[in-house]
């Protein structure tokens, strides 16, 4: 297990209001954050550990709350973004130094809810390294329950989400976990309980 | 179900795997001085590494066979927050294996409150010829073992669903 180096989790982004300005081309995916593997990420072989995956991909999320226009000071007045589930797909090792690309696509969203796609891609190769699907809740902290998105907020993610339309949705989305035999029977699936 | 229930990590009488007890860590928190979503993931990964340790797949097999576990996948449901001062305890069920994938599913309490629930599907990795490879003799013979003391274990609705889907 890697042991961060600092007291807390912080992302590279904390501190950085956040600055929608409307006019401003939205990219299809977004590209908001990329990185440089660094030491404290990797195993004893010198692989990047399991969770630090996870941790890169937190990284571009906080970008693209602040894209959005979710930073310290909105999360101050009471609500923030949760996440609910993030299922992530490892591909492919990740080498100390190695550059990450971070991509994020906007597969759906209603009043309170955002279904997102993260890809870590390698920076010279684009050799796809692991994908985070993860669904987020907008939330009332104070209250402890979801609550709707301002209309502001809405308005922008609707011009994000008009702006991925034509993005396929990638295979993997929504896609049950599964030991998958040759040959099997979907009743036999079913008697596993799967 | 209750992690505290069961502090012997044995998996014997149909329990789950219980061995994972640990404090939150400091630098597991972010700035709310909540658990960060990325450490639920490294809460999960050392619980289900004391079950590869268990089943004889941990470092020493590394070290040994010069072959690894894998995680290929991890789908986490994050239930509640955690903070500091709250003892993380986990309860795995090894769900389903073939002769070199393995799938556990843990439940994550803290202080006894199911906080999360993960599921990891890992494949056995020959890293010296760098792919896939059946598990040794001895070693399926222990997956066994253990999935036969889980298999009447329930098995969470959730199970296999993919995000978003409800029970």
């Amino acid at each position: 297990m890697t042991e961060p180096t600092s007291s807390r989790i912080t992302t590279p982004y904390e501190g950085r209001a956040a600055a929608w300005t409307g006019d401003a081309e939205i990219g299809a995916p977004l590209r908001l954050h990329r990185t440089t593997a660094p030491p404290e990420w990797m195993d004893y072989n010198d692989h990047m550990s399991e969770s630090c995956y996870l941790l890169a991909f937190g990284d571009s999320a906080d970008a693209f709350f602040r894209f959005l226009g979710i930073d310290e000071a909105y999360r101050a007045a009471g609500h923030s973004l949760y996440t609910t589930e993030t299922h992530l797909h490892h591909r492919h090792e990740v080498s100390l130094g190695e550059p990450l690309e971070m991509t994020l696509q906007l597969l759906d969203h209603d009043r309170r809810r955002l279904h997102i796609f993260h890809e870590m891609r390698h920076g010279d190769t684009d050799l796809l390294l692991a994908s985070a699907e993860q669904l987020l809740v907008h939330v009332d902290m104070g209250a402890g329950r979801s609550a709707d998105l301002p209309d502001h907020l809405l308005a922008r993610l609707d011009a994000i989400a008009a702006a991925h339309a034509d993005l396929p949705e990638p295979d993997v989305v929504g896609r049950p976990m599964g030991i998958r035999r040759r040959h099997e029977q979907p009743e036999q699936r079913e008697r596993r309980g799967q | 179900m209750s992690a505290e229930a069961s502090p012997d990590p044995a998996p014997r009488g149909g329990a789950p795997f219980a061995a994972y007890r640990q404090p939150v860590r400091g630098e597991w928190l972010d700035y709310n001085g909540h658990l960060n979503d990325s450490s639920y993931a490294v809460v999960l990964s050392a619980a289900h590494e004391l079950v590869l340790e268990h089943l004889g797949l941990s470092a020493d097999y590394r070290e040994s066979h010069q072959a690894s576990m894998f995680t290929v996948e991890t789908h986490l449901r994050y239930l509640a927050e955690c903070s500091a001062g709250q003892t993380l305890t986990a309860a795995t069920t090894l769900v389903d294996a073939d002769h070199k994938r393995l799938r556990l599913h843990s439940e994550l309490y803290a202080d006894g409150v199911l906080a999360a629930t993960g599921e990891s599907l890992y494949v056995h990795v020959d890293t010296v010829a760098g792919h896939s490879a059946p598990l040794p003799e001895d070693r399926q013979a222990r997956v066994a073992a253990m999935r036969e003391a889980h298999a009447d274990l329930p098995r969470p609705a959730h199970l296999g669903l993919g995000v978003g889907s409800r029970p």
